[in-house]
């Protein structure tokens, strides 16, 4: 019994490891990562009325929070604020337009090159010639 | 005082041979809930720290069956206090297979076996969550969609789960035994 108990043990130790260096190693290459340089990006805003404002942004910055908070601070025509999450900041308003899912049945969409990204904006990595689309997007 | 529930639950009522939950199997379910609860708000500065792992784990080992009606209400009671979102239909299916986990391997006492089985659970709980992302993204795009929201969903929150899983191993190698000599002394004064 005892012998069944430390077998039973030693094989949960060796999946519990497996699984951890497994895990590293798909954080490792498929994490999203930010580039190092400067680059020139587009951060596009529609509003719920389908008006689209655009800003060319000159950056150093690797995640696209950091280029909005660099647009924001440069650009008094835009600002954005949300709230800080697990996964980073969940953006709630983008020019004054709140859009919180619980209160307003619609959220703000990002879409990296015209496709819906896979990432929040603290975790978006900055790419050059990338544009970065911010949608009010009403819920169905 | 017995309610006639469905389900299969251990007590019979020998009049009728209904499958019964007697007043104090629900008045014990209360407080399981109640206990997870507590610790849930306790925790709740941490970042995916969290003892309702180990509490499940806990009250499958020794109250055997009657968590068969605790994860259905402690999900009904989340979804109630918090709202029924996303990660509620994550609850739907991580807590109950949790349960059927610790139900299958009951027979194990050792605190480093349960940390072991705590720790993966926590470390593939992003992976699990994820199984809701593909059927999002699959209903939007495809089965790639689905693939890709899933899997890059799962892939930023890897760290939060190397988080989880120290956080459940360490509990449950810490409070297993203490919590289980508490946990046979009730069982034994309640008949559980």
């Amino acid at each position: 019994m005892e012998k069944k108990s430390t077998k039973k043990i030693i094989i949960g130790l060796v999946i519990l490891a497996v699984l951890i260096g497994g895990f590293l190693l798909c954080y490792n290459k498929f994490a999203a990562k930010g580039t190092v340089g400067e680059k020139a990006i587009v951060i596009e805003v529609v509003d719920s009325n389908g008006i689209s404002s655009e800003y060319d942004v000159n950056t150093d910055a690797e995640y696209l929070k950091d280029a909005m908070d660099e647009l924001a601070a440069s650009d008094s025509s835009f600002s954005f604020s949300g709230q800080e999450g697990d996964y980073g900041l969940m953006v709630e308003v983008i020019n004054g337009e709140q859009a919180i899912y619980a209160e307003d049945n619609a959220y703000w969409a990002l879409y990296v090159n015209g496709e819906y990204g896979q990432y929040g904006v603290t975790e978006q990595p900055v790419g050059d010639g990338d544009t970065y689309t911010w949608k009010y997007e009403s819920a169905e | 005082m017995e309610i006639p529930i469905p389900g299969n639950m251990n007590l019979q009522n020998n009049m009728n041979n209904k499958v019964c939950f007697t007043t104090k199997d629900i008045a014990l379910a209360g407080m399981m809930i109640a206990v997870i609860e507590v610790c849930k708000v306790a925790l709740s500065f941490l970042p995916n720290i969290e003892l309702t792992t180990f509490w499940l784990i806990m009250f499958t080992l020794y109250f055997g069956r009657k968590v068969v009606a605790v994860v259905p209400a402690f999900i009904l009671v989340e979804g109630v206090v918090y709202g029924m979102n996303t990660w509620w239909i994550m609850y739907l299916y991580i807590w109950p297979l949790l349960v059927l986990l610790t139900w299958i391997f009951r027979k194990e006492d050792s605190a480093l076996f349960w940390g072991i089985v705590s720790g993966i659970f926590g470390l593939c709980f992003g992976m699990l969550c994820s199984i809701t992302y593909f059927f999002i993204g699959l209903s939007s795009g495809g089965v790639v969609a689905g693939f890709n929201t899933a899997f890059s969903w799962w892939i930023s929150g890897i760290m939060w789960d190397m988080v989880h899983c120290a956080g459940n191993f360490v509990f449950m190698v810490i409070l297993y035994t203490p919590i289980k000599n508490v946990m046979k002394m009730i069982a034994s004064r309640t008949n559980c």
